[in-house]
């Protein structure tokens, strides 16, 4: 009896050593673009789509799981594999279609941020410079195993959105009926719609972060199984707070016939209906993933780009030593803070642009991603097994599938 | 058609090959030899109808014809390629990493640079500049041209082969490069940050083809994180004797670093003195003298004479940081004195210790805290201080290297 209990204390000892990496990158994607097309598929569409949400968690469980794989495997990270085994031309495409979407994510995150403040009566010139601030000293002070912890203690601030949907008593048998029985509408607004929360779920900065998180925190393939509770456990707690976020707007604004575009908005029209407590929790919640995503994304892409070509990287470098590591991060924070005193409808062509890159982006990472781990010589024994292999296949032709309607659709209306 | 006595890799990778004036397939990858003392290329890997095949090299010729160069072979004459001896540049050398023994750090290889002499063709260096990345994309020539109209220049940056280590990842096929020998060369503590700023797997596998004098040093320059890498990869044997060749104080150190169950594996794997003296360190808390100090200091008895004290060093011939103090002990092993070895040299060869030796020892309890310690070091300007328990018995010493070793690392944990 001991003997048991004492494994299973070691067993969890090891998961909670090993958790991280996917906890954060699945928290990270609930930023300000996931909030705000979260909220807006609840506002505009109420519980109708909620069971997509399955299909999305266990499309991102089967991508993620292969970055995190090849991380362990191979000890490297996404760009330097593409880079080695597709050559210089394709990086330097994925790299730069990689640069404007990060660039993009960031920019929203900024403003995520800024505009969450503003909720909470903090104008944003005071607040940008804040963040800005705080996200870089994060970065020149950060090793990965303080970044994470850091994370780790914002990202409960998530657990809002719950609270939140609680707070506006939603009818939770409608809730259930949804979530377990499939509707769907050939409206070309509810298929973009669609396809826009399998988009803001599933973005090509995530499979680089991940990946490079694992290498960094220096998971091996013998602690494997546990790196792949960490894939399920993130992508897990990532769709249950998209979850709340549908609820919560879809038990509101739905019911009262608002629309939105910005996550703020969520957080403003939330006020009248249900009162200062779920406004202000909603605002947090965007504020922490925010703050979050606008520390990684720029990390993420500066770890990408300089690993592809060659240069210096890595937190423990100092400025000269790895100058277009840091040179990459300070630019994203620079553009990202300044770019939210621009008009919001600019602000917003702007998102909608960076969707349409990574609609391109998206469906070439992915394939990238089955072929080095389907390549014997980047994984070894640790290919993907045949039925694996049909699954992702399937994912991917799914989501390029979508990518590709997302991306066509502005040209054909 | 012009000849031509170099060309790059990027160049001529993708192009047609004639055989007489029909194309009878592409050019994919080019093998060298690397028992040359220039690698030479031996054999074409060809694409011919969907299927790669290797061809000896000696029937080639490469030449310029219109800007482009136009590859045709006299023979089609298939070679085997013995993997021991051969590395294929595109697969295993163009976007890899590499270490640029010169530079003394990891790069990545932009392009290939060959020439073409009587005797056959060689690659003589790799390209890791911005140029060899432009030149990929096809855009050298015009960037250039765009930026000499402001009279700037991209420059190149060539590492010459005799300069450049291949590195192998741990899954690749590339057998020959695995003895690492071009990095004997380089200074353990460069060693070190050329290995840190591998992957894991490579670290693991660089590491473990030095020998175990070389690895010893290494290790101790390694950052915590790359040492606790390395010695969760290595063969428990090989980690056994590789740390009996450093330090106890700092072997002990890594020890308390790692998995348990891994670090007692190897203690068992140590031979037995080694291994007991670096169970009794790690016993010690972080932070306190003890864990440290070195236990193999050497110390004389009051009634030893001059003579027998210098006869006794020229036995033992202690290391240059340890022999500037000689420790005096009692019957009881309690320190009694020191003598520093200008008052050894400069007096009577009979005299005995206890005459010439300094009563008021500056000493450190094994309990002490670190801090205490870099005080007192500080203060009296010495380079060593002995180290004693309860009943003042010695039982170590610690060097001024050690300290700053120790300072070293808080520092890098605080940052």
């Amino acid at each position: 009896m001991m003997q048991r209990n004492s494994g299973f204390l070691k067993k969890m000892f090891l998961l909670f050593s090993v958790i991280g990496p996917g906890l954060i990158t699945g928290i990270a994607d609930d930023d300000a673009t996931g909030i705000a097309t979260y909220a807006s598929v609840g506002a505009s569409y109420g519980y109708k789509m909620l069971w997509g949400l399955f299909l999305i968690t266990i499309s991102l469980i089967v991508v993620q799981e292969m970055a995190a794989r090849m991380g362990a495997v191979t000890g490297k990270g996404l760009s330097a594999l593409i880079r080695e085994n597709f050559g210089v031309k394709m990086t330097l495409f994925a790299m730069v279609t990689l640069l404007i979407t990060n660039l993009a994510i960031t920019i929203a995150d900024f403003a995520g941020a800024a505009a969450s403040l503003e909720i909470l009566s903090i104008p944003k010139y005071i607040s940008v410079p804040f963040v800005a601030l705080l996200v870089w000293m994060v970065t020149l002070r950060g090793s990965y195993k303080k970044a994470e912890r850091f994370f780790l203690v914002i990202s409960l601030v998530m657990i809002s959105y719950i609270i939140a949907a609680f707070l506006v008593k939603p009818d939770w048998g409608e809730v259930f009926k949804n979530t377990f029985i499939p509707t769907f509408s050939f409206d070309r607004d509810f298929v973009l719609m669609f396809i826009a929360m399998v988009g803001t779920t599933i973005t090509p900065w995530m499979q680089f972060y991940h990946q490079a998180s694992v290498v960094d925190k220096g998971i091996d393939i013998e602690h494997y199984e546990y790196e792949k509770m960490d894939v399920v456990i993130g992508s897990l707690v990532s769709n249950i707070l998209a979850f709340f976020i549908i609820v919560t707007t879809a038990a509101t604004l739905n019911k009262a016939g608002i629309s939105i575009e910005m996550a703020e908005d969520a957080a403003i029209a939330l006020k009248p209906l249900a009162g200062d407590y779920a406004s202000t929790l909603f605002a947090v919640g965007l504020f922490g993933a925010s703050l979050i995503a606008a520390h990684i994304v720029p990390l993420s892409t500066a770890y990408a780009i300089t690993e592809a070509f060659g240069f210096e990287n890595g937190l423990d470098k100092k400025f000269k030593e790895a100058p277009v590591f840091y040179g990459i991060i300070l630019f994203f924070i620079i553009i990202g803070s300044g770019v939210i005193f621009l008009p919001s409808s600019l602000f917003i062509k702007l998102i909608i642009i960076s969707q349409e890159v990574t609609g391109i982006l998206t469906p070439i990472i992915l394939i990238y991603m089955i072929k080095l781990t389907t390549n014997k010589d980047v994984m070894g024994e640790y290919t993907n097994s045949g039925a694996f292999n049909i699954v992702a296949w399937i994912t991917v032709g799914f989501i390029i599938f979508l990518t590709i309607i997302l991306t066509v659709s502005p040209f054909l209306s | 058609m012009n000849n031509i006595t170099s060309f790059y890799l990027s160049r001529v990778i993708g192009n047609r090959v004639f055989y007489g004036e029909s194309v009878f397939g592409k050019l994919v990858d080019l093998a060298v030899d690397v028992n040359f003392e220039k690698p030479k290329v031996v054999a074409a890997l060809i694409r011919e109808n969907g299927e790669e095949r290797f061809y000896d090299f000696s029937f080639f010729e490469i030449k310029k014809e219109k800007g482009q160069y136009r590859i045709s072979c006299a023979e089609k004459k298939p070679i085997y390629i013995d993997v021991h001896r051969t590395m294929r540049l595109v697969k295993h050398i163009l976007d890899k990493q590499i270490v640029d023994i010169n530079g003394r750090k990891v790069v990545r290889v932009n392009d290939v640079r060959l020439a073409v002499l009587s005797t056959g063709t060689y690659a003589v260096a790799v390209d890791i500049g911005i140029e060899g990345l432009l030149r990929r994309l096809g855009l050298a020539k015009p960037i250039k041209k765009f930026f000499k109209n402001f009279g700037k220049n991209i420059t190149s940056k060539f590492i010459l082969w005799d300069y450049v280590q291949p590195i192998t990842s741990a899954k690749s096929d590339l057998k020959i490069s695995m003895s690492y020998n071009k990095l004997y060369t380089l200074h353990p503590s460069d060693l070190a940050d050329i290995i840190e700023d591998l992957d894991k797997k490579t670290q693991a596998a660089v590491f473990a083809s030095l020998d175990d004098e070389k690895a010893a040093d290494v290790l101790e320059e390694l950052e915590t994180k790359a040492q606790i890498n390395v010695l969760e990869s290595l063969p428990v044997e090989k980690a056994a004797d590789v740390l009996e060749k450093m330090p106890f104080d700092e072997a002990a150190d890594i020890l308390d670093d790692i998995n348990k169950e891994r670090a007692d594996k190897i203690l068992n794997e140590m031979d037995v003195r080694a291994s007991r003296e670096i169970k009794e360190l790690m016993q010690y808390p972080e932070h306190t003298v003890g864990s440290i100090m070195v236990r193999d200091f050497i110390s004389f008895k009051t009634i030893f004479t001059v003579e027998d004290t210098i006869k006794e060093l020229r036995r033992i011939k202690p290391d240059a940081d340890v022999i500037y103090y000689l420790y005096v002990t009692d019957e009881m092993g309690k320190l009694v004195g020191v003598v520093s070895l200008r008052d050894l040299v400069i007096a009577e060869p009979d005299t005995l210790l206890k005459d010439i030796m300094k009563q008021d020892v500056i000493f450190v309890r094994d309990t002490d805290d670190v801090n205490s310690l870099i005080g007192i070091i500080s203060k009296y300007s010495l380079l060593a201080v002995p180290v004693i328990d309860a009943e003042k018995r010695l039982i170590g010493v610690v060097i001024i290297n050690d300290i700053v070793y120790e300072l070293l690392k808080r520092n890098r944990r605080m940052a």
